[in-house]
């Protein structure tokens, strides 16, 4: 009995963890350790709600093998593009089954409480990014309409937000989606790129890139996988503002 | 979503506030006289002469919440006759900031707390949002070709009035004479060609949509889904009409707060603290709530349409044979059951009859009810929960003594009140539970009653199917769970997964709820909720157990909660008693590489008694490591290293060890909690390693217990509890086996065998 009452007073005065935002379960051992380095201390501070078991889970991407679309291995695909529109795409995570899944909760099951920890992880390569470039503008791929009232929210603009708010970077809504396109994940290559022409348009006049001078623009989606949403879409800002350079700024590779 | 307000008032005057998803299908039902004749509809024969609507749609919960306000008002009002200038007036009103001394309400006006930006609490004084009001008779003479045109005369009708006091805003608040169509309101046509046939094509839609809907409660999408509609418009339209006509009911999926009580989740019953709170595209709030409890079954948001069934007050049919009769045996035994399961069946069956014949709630539990609230506001917990606030954040709930949660009114028990038609059907682990409930499923499927029968598990769903098929061949049987394929079909008999619970309302006269302490809703008030919610209003609950909860042993023992004790297995024999053995934690040992001597040699006398071995640990990662530390013995007992194994819940190939294990190929297995409940091995001891550890709880422990000695050729499986030291947990399993074993004796069921 007297182990038992040392036991509750422990637990008592112990810290409590909280819960993993991802698997539910208690967090017993305090913060894990965040293998990648990432400076910001809010996007610090939302990886390290996770479980010890989830944060080893997550696939970084740590050295990007394709200087063009940031694949951690050889990348065919930026050697057969003909014309490319965006400078270069940064991703934080390769796209594996548990990212997958990951992606699964907060997209289509709407678990929005690990939103702080998807935008957390895109702070890496952000980082990366901004260390090279000034961004003048953060902005996101849009979603069309009737996708955005049947979801509630756009995990690219939501995502953008956060990016926006930590690096003090302004946020414009540069894009809308004026043609609903077929659900990406179910296409090949080719259909892919043919899908994708003409879905999205400027969303009107921005007076701040009217200027002529040369901005670098940060556009934020959640998964690559052919560069083509990527490309159409710089393609639409640059047709609008041709000074831009567009940077890709991409949650997983896959 | 979003939703329109309006009042509708009578040809006698009197006003009605209506909330609706499909604006164009209240304007339709109020046109036309002839869908107003049916029996349930909100008022019947009469017409609206006028209706009043706010402008703005409204998210849902929004909606719901000005709508309940509204309805507050007008039953204040009585019979008296109301102008539209007055409707708009109440319905501004409503919407606009409240009259409470809430220093935040008066700041940013109600609609503001609910995340809707109206233009008026935008920083003007007065706050008032448009409201369109419209003649019924005018309408239907203007509008001969459908409701697409926007008509912008207002005839003098006699409101032009309202303009002039609508401060601030100029044409956006205040009140208009003639209608504008603000919002998408195409497609029905209200006119002169709009045929009576079309309208009864449309009311055919909605009676089968409120016959399908029976005994449901459903998101939007899962009402489509059983709807099979694909177009949304056209189910939300039937929808609307069917809520019109009295055959359905409509909802937000969260209530709206109403005085102390927070938001609560109308599907799972989940309070404010399990919300979340978010920017919403669909409903252009920006703090719409999600409840994150039930999320795993979609989403459950605030902006949500939750659908439901229409209410019924059926009742059972009478019993076959008189109850009163004590000579005549309640049922007839046609599963061979055995003395002690048919002693419990009796019971339950007798609580099932009582329950059908008191009816509704009896004068005595009102009164009950009444004097708990009235102690609750005079007594100390009342002013404690005032002092507190109304909600306890979980994180503090958890590190709150029990004794102090009492005391505390709305920590534990913010999903109401119990609900008071219960019984616990408490039977020792291996005592045949399935066979009990044969009898009560027969009480209530020969009376023309709906049951369902509630399992955590899927593979348990799947297994128990075909029992229950063969033990009623006549009755139509819905198998439920994650994906199948009875979906949406409506059985008498429904076998489903506890989560499942929460698709249905008033929609069973017998919920039984099987291992209501097993994994997804261990201590879940979430279980309570749902099963009340499925349960009809004149219906019954059981729970099956052999560990219930504290709090339910307790009520049971008071006498609260009715009960059936089964104290022995069907082989009637005493439960193996557990022993103590001193054993040090796992983590000293494990990583030294030497086993305790006193587990040695427990694991040597099992094997030499040829019986298998259990070994339970805590702990995923302890497994492994166990496993190797065992393997290096395995000669000294005269096993091979193969003979021993362990398996987790991790572990892709868990069902082929266990069935292993039942053919004798693995003779030592180590595991953790998941093997606790639900495996039969004939001849097996169990050993708990660590059993002081927080994760074992008592019930968990007899779970674990339970596992030994099943069979009849071996009763006396051995059981031991290895730790360090002595928890009240332990204490309470043992005690919890040696009075079942004690009752059983008291009650002659016994078969005691010589040594």
């Amino acid at each position: 009995m007297k182990g038992e009452w040392l036991e509750r007073m422990y637990r008592w005065f112990s810290p409590h963890n909280g819960s993993c935002p991802v698997c539910g379960r208690d967090r017993r051992d305090g913060a894990p350790p965040l293998p990648v380095p990432i400076r910001h201390a809010a996007a610090r501070q939302a990886l390290s709600s996770l479980c010890g078991d989830c944060m080893r889970a997550i696939p970084w991407i740590d050295i990007a093998a394709c200087s063009i679309c940031g694949r951690p291995d050889r990348c065919g695909d930026c050697l057969r593009r003909s014309v490319r529109h965006f400078q270069c795409c940064r991703a934080a995570v390769r796209y594996d089954a548990v990212m997958r899944d990951w992606l699964a909760l907060y997209k289509y099951r709407g678990l929005e409480r690990l939103e702080p920890v998807l935008a957390a992880m895109l702070a890496l390569p952000a980082e990366r990014l901004l260390s090279r470039v000034t961004a003048f503008a953060v902005a996101a791929v849009p979603l069309a309409d009737e996708r955005l009232r049947e979801r509630g929210f756009n995990q690219a603009e939501r995502m953008a937000l956060r990016i926006a708010r930590w690096y003090r970077i302004p946020y414009l809504p540069l894009l809308r989606r004026v043609r609903h396109t077929d659900k990406q994940s179910f296409k090949g290559r080719g259909d892919r790129l043919e899908n994708m022409r003409g879905s999205f348009a400027a969303a009107g006049p921005v007076a701040l890139l009217d200027d002529g001078k040369e901005r670098n623009i940060i556009l934020v989606d959640d998964i690559y996988t052919t560069g083509s949403t990527i490309n159409e879409c710089a393609y639409v800002i640059r047709k609008a503002y041709p000074s831009c350079k567009i940077y890709g700024l991409l949650w997983a590779r896959s | 979503m979003k939703a329109v307000v309006y009042v509708a008032i009578t040809d006698e005057g009197r006003a009605y506030p209506f909330w609706t998803v499909s604006w164009e299908t209240d304007l339709m039902f109020w046109m036309h006289e002839w869908f107003r004749l049916a029996e349930r509809a909100p008022i019947p024969h009469a017409g609206a002469q006028w209706l009043c609507r706010l402008r703005p749609m409204l998210p849902l919960g929004a909606a719901e919440a000005v709508y309940e306000r509204l309805k507050e008002r007008m039953e204040r009002m009585g019979a008296q006759r109301v102008s539209p200038e007055e409707a708009s007036r109440l319905l501004q009103e409503a919407a606009g900031p409240g009259q409470g001394n809430d220093s935040l309400r008066k700041k940013r006006g109600r609609l503001a707390l609910w995340g809707f930006r109206t233009r008026a609490n935008a920083g003007h004084r007065t706050h008032s949002v448009a409201v369109d009001a419209l003649r019924v008779a005018d309408w239907r003479r203007l509008n001969g070709g459908g409701c697409g045109g926007g008509n912008g005369d207002a005839d003098g009708n006699g409101c032009g009035g309202g303009n002039a006091k609508a401060g601030g805003d100029g044409g956006e608040s205040g009140f208009s004479g003639g209608y504008a169509p603000g919002c998408g309101n195409g497609g029905v046509g209200a006119g002169a060609d709009w045929h009576r046939d079309e309208a009864a094509k449309l009311l055919r839609a909605a009676r089968q949509a409120g016959r399908q809907l029976e005994g449901r409660s459903l998101l939007l999408d899962e009402a489509l889904g059983l709807l099979s509609q694909a177009d949304s418009g056209d189910a939300l339209r039937h929808l609307q009409l069917a809520a019109l006509l009295g055959e359905a009911r409509l909802a937000a999926a969260i209530e709206p707060p109403r005085g102390r009580r927070g938001l609560r989740c109308r599907r799972c019953g989940s309070g404010e603290n399990r919300m979340r709170r978010s920017a919403c595209a669909s409903c252009g709030s920006d703090s719409c709530a999600v409840c994150e409890a039930c999320i795993t079954m979609g989403r459950s948001r605030a902006c949500g349409l939750l659908v439901a069934g229409p209410a019924q007050m059926a009742s059972l049919g009478h019993p076959p044979h008189d109850a009163g009769d004590s000579g005549s045996p309640l049922f007839v035994d046609r599963w061979g059951l055995s003395q002690p399961q048919l002693r419990a069946s009796e019971a339950a069956v007798r609580f099932l009859r009582e329950v059908g014949d008191r009816g509704g709630r009896g004068r005595d539990e009102r009164r009950q009810a009444k004097r708990a609230s009235a102690g609750e506001q005079h007594g100390l917990s009342g002013r404690l929960s005032r002092a507190w606030g109304r909600r306890l954040p979980d994180r503090i709930r958890r590190r709150l003594p029990a004794c102090l949660l009492r005391l505390v009114p709305h920590a534990n028990r913010e999903l109401g009140k119990p609900p008071s038609r219960r019984f616990l059907l408490w039977a020792v682990t291996g005592a045949g539970k399935t066979e009990m409930i044969f009898p009560l499923l027969e009480e209530v499927l020969s009376r023309g009653g709906r049951a369902l029968v509630a399992t955590p598990r899927r593979d348990v769903v799947l297994e128990l199917a075909p029992r229950l098929a063969k033990a009623f061949p006549g009755t139509k049987l819905a198998v439920l769970y994650g994906g199948s394929e009875d979906r949406w079909s409506n059985a008498p008999l429904t076998l489903a997964t506890t989560h499942q619970l929460l698709r249905f309302q008033e929609a069973f006269d017998l919920v039984l709820i099987d291992e209501l302490d097993a994994f997804p809703y261990h201590n879940d008030p979430m279980l309570h909720y749902a099963a009340m919610k499925a349960q009809r209003r004149m219906g019954a609950t059981v729970f099956l157990s052999a560990t219930p909860p504290h709090a339910m042993q307790r009520e049971a023992r008071s006498g609260r909660l009715p009960c059936a004790r089964v104290p022995v297995r069907f082989h009637r024999r005493p439960l193996p008693v557990p022993a103590r053995l001193t054993v040090p934690p796992i983590a000293k040992w494990v990583n030294r590489g030497r086993v305790p001597a006193a587990l040695r040699k427990l694991a040597h006398e099992s094997v030499r008694r040829g019986a298998q071995l259990f070994i339970f640990v805590p702990y995923i990662r302890h497994v492994e490591p166990i496993v190797a530390l065992l393997r290096r013995h395995a000669g000294d007992w005269g096993l091979s290293r193969e003979a021993i194994g362990g398996t987790s819940s991790k572990d892709p190939d868990r069902g082929n060890k266990v069935t292993d294990f039942r053919n004798r190929r693995l003779r030592v297995l180590v595991t953790t909690t998941i093997l606790e409940r639900g495996v039969t091995i004939p001849r097996s001891d169990v050993c708990i390693l660590d059993a002081h550890h927080a994760m074992f709880d008592d019930a968990a422990l007899v779970q674990m217990a339970g596992r030994a000695g099943r069979s009849a050729e071996d009763p006396k499986g051995r059981v031991f509890f290895c730790s360090a030291y002595v928890t009240r947990s332990q204490k309470r399993a043992k005690m919890q086996i040696r009075s079942m074993n004690r009752l059983a004796r008291k009650l002659g069921f016994l078969e005691e065998t010589p040594g």
